[in-house]
């Protein structure tokens, strides 16, 4: 008897599964869950935001020692000041669900009447969900750089000394640094500072030798790697004079090209979706 | 085709989903297989930007000020293959050469100065602590050259296995003599739970986790004390905590220990908003107006740096003439000690509660500031006498 009932039970699980996939599908693809889902990211941003002043320190090594590694060390034992994140993780997890879900079925819809529009129409129709869909690339992309990312998060250099890469990949060699520094009278307190620091490498391997100039939102590419000025000395020009030295952040990012690929895809979008609204709506209200 | 396409989709969805539950559980019953935790000490301790986290019994990470992750291991333990050298300690560590005051005052608090400290970046006749006298009486501690301008020669001559430095310009050359670093200073200023705890990222080195605790418990003792005492003022004092400069205004910003204390004991610090790196740099016009209703300024001059009276100071910087510190409230000088007193934060934290609330703290004897009077005495004696003339 309970052999039968559950053979029964099962049967009716299996027929009623794609229906209940159906509906989990339908859920999870809904504007509801996306308005609810964004409205939550909001709130938990704004605890986020207390969270993070005046603990930088605290998120600061994320970006050296990787997403899993943090999680296990800093994230874990700061439940208090790390929670949101957590669920700002959880958040975003659900909204690319959401928004994959959503922007598939309509991607699909368009694609099922595709013989109603003409072919330019068809594409400009499909602009918002190529956004969507560069969104969502972007998303990976970041997560791809906290979980796989090599980095050697602080390489210091002074005048003459080099760093080898990680498997012998290449040879930095830092060879001058040339600051451009405020000599204005008008911010006097400035006078002397450090505006925008210049270090120049030598970057070479057993084949090619060149020269890069980095600075702050300067980096350089290197066989792979991307070379970014950390911090650097002296900062200003006067009497406590500090030794030459920079600081380098050293990376190896996969998914710095996911996210550039989403960033052009979301720009084409953005595009496509601009002419549609300048050439076909406008067509349409005359 | 399309419901085909919908249907792939939704079950590579599911999939997806199971798949990513199975690595989670496998990655965690990893973890736990990998990871021996000591249950003595907690696996992970962050300290400001300073972290330790216990790997397994002979294996400890710790990340410095310079956000750089170097492994301890025991002494005869196989060292790890995938770390540079230079960046493998083996503790206990037995010799240690320090750039700054608080690294040895960390030492010392340890209690592993004596039998540790093998050279220093100050003169004998700067120093106050007396083992360092001693030492470098005996020929134990040596002077190394001044922190700008280290003699790297006389550094090797002295084996030390650590350097406990604030400077990490040293590295490159450290790293060609062999020499582990741990550079001490981040570019943020040490909080007061950094500053209080920063002995628990020294003990691993030096196995004196016991030694840290207890400083740590001693200091959380003396900061309960005072917040216990200084809720009962009915005083709440505005306080100033730096120094104008030929050139430069440098004071101590809100998240640095001095201001989060002042904030702990029913004070007003009134750079409170500022964040950033110890002594940092503001505008003159930001310190004028903080100046203009502050109760109590505290110098970074010492007396021999000119910080003889009020008087004194405003003749040194006319600019701040005005400020109500320099009038109608009062100005502390460190005395010269007070920087080698690191160890003895306690009471040095006690005090500056007492100075921020005398009606609590009656008759509070002073050890590492000095009150300045309105004028040099000698300045105002030789004024009484030409009266009298």
């Amino acid at each position: 008897m309970t052999t039968a009932t559950n053979t029964t039970t099962l049967e009716n699980a299996v027929k009623s599964s794609p229906s209940t996939l159906s509906t989990l599908w339908k859920m999870a693809g809904s504007i509801n869950l996306s308005i609810i889902l964004l409205l939550l990211l909001t709130l938990d941003s704004l605890v986020g935001y207390f969270c993070l002043d005046r603990n930088p320190s605290l998120f600061r090594p994320m970006g050296d020692m990787g997403l899993m590694t943090w999680i296990d060390t800093y994230g874990r034992h700061n439940l208090a000041v790390t929670g949101w994140f957590f669920v700002l993780l959880a958040l975003l997890f659900v909204l690319c669900c959401n928004t994959f879900v959503c922007t598939t079925d309509r991607t699909l819809r368009i694609l099922r009447n595709r013989k109603q529009h003409s072919t330019a129409r068809l594409l400009f129709r499909l602009a918002p969900h190529c956004m969507h869909y560069a969104l969502l690339l972007i998303l990976t992309g970041y997560l791809c750089s906290y979980l796989f990312s090599i980095v050697i998060p602080t390489q210091t250099l002074v005048i003459g000394s080099e760093y080898i890469l990680p498997n012998q990949a290449g040879t930095i060699r830092f060879i001058s640094f040339d600051p451009v520094t405020y000599n204005g009278e008008r911010l006097y307190w400035l006078d002397g500072n450090v505006l925008s620091p210049k270090a120049t490498l030598r970057l070479s391997t057993p084949h090619t030798e060149q020269e890069a100039v980095i600075g702050f939102n300067r980096p350089a590419r290197f066989n792979g790697y991307s070379l970014h000025l950390k911090n650097f000395e002296p900062k200003t020009q006067g009497k406590m004079h500090r030794k030459t030295r920079i600081d380098l952040h050293v990376r190896k990012d996969p998914g710095v090209m996911l996210y550039l690929a989403g960033l052009i895809l979301f720009s084409f979008g953005m595009v496509l979706y601009g002419c549609e609204w300048i050439f076909f709506r406008e067509v349409s209200k005359k | 085709m399309i419901a085909q396409l919908r249907v792939i989709i939704q079950r590579l969805g599911a999939l997806l989903v199971i798949l990513l539950v199975i690595a989670g559980c496998k990655g965690e019953t990893d973890k736990q297989a990998v990871v021996e935790k000591d249950p003595s000490q907690p696996a992970f301790l962050q300290i400001g930007s300073f972290s330790v986290q216990h790997v397994s019994p002979s294996r400890t990470h710790v990340r410095d000020g310079a956000g750089r992750t170097l492994v301890l291991i025991e002494r005869g333990t196989e060292p790890p293959k995938n770390v540079p050298a230079t960046q493998i300690i083996r503790v206990p560590v037995q010799s240690v050469a320090a750039y700054g005051y608080f690294e040895v005052c960390v030492l010392r608090a340890l209690g592993v100065l004596e039998n540790t400290l093998v050279g220093v970046t100050t003169p004998a006749n700067r120093w106050f602590i007396p083992e360092i006298k001693q030492g470098m009486k005996n020929g134990k501690i040596a002077f190394l050259g001044d922190s700008s301008k280290i003699d790297f020669e006389r550094l090797e001559h002295q084996h030390p296995e650590l350097v406990l430095t604030w400077d990490p310009a040293i590295i490159p050359m450290l790293d060609q003599l062999g020499i582990p670093c741990v550079v001490t200073t981040t570019p943020e200023a040490m909080c007061l739970n950094a500053r209080m705890r920063f002995v628990q990222f020294l003990a691993p080195f030096f196995h004196k986790e016991q030694e840290a605790d207890a400083f740590f418990a001693r200091i959380r003792s003396a900061l309960d004390d005072i917040r216990a005492r200084t809720v009962t003022s009915t005083s709440k004092p505005k306080v100033m905590w730096g120094d104008v400069y030929e050139k430069r205004v440098l004071v101590e910003p809100g998240n640095a220990w001095v201001g989060e204390l002042v904030g702990l004991a029913q004070s007003d610090y009134q750079f409170d908003d500022i964040f950033g790196t110890s002594c940092i740099e503001i505008t003159l016009e930001r310190f004028l107006y903080s100046g203009k209703d502050a109760d109590i300024l505290f110098t970074y001059r010492t007396i021999d740096s000119g910080a003889t009276s009020k008087e004194a100071l405003a003749r040194m910087n006319p600019l701040i003439k005005d400020i109500a510190p320099l009038h109608t409230g009062r100005v502390y000088s460190p005395k010269p000690h007070y920087v080698q007193s690191g160890d003895r934060l306690d009471e040095i934290l006690t005090e500056i509660a007492a100075i921020l609330h005398p009606d609590v703290y009656p008759d509070f004897p002073l050890q590492f500031f000095n009150e300045l009077p309105d004028t040099d005495p000698v300045l105002a004696q030789k004024e009484n006498k030409d009266d009298d003339k």
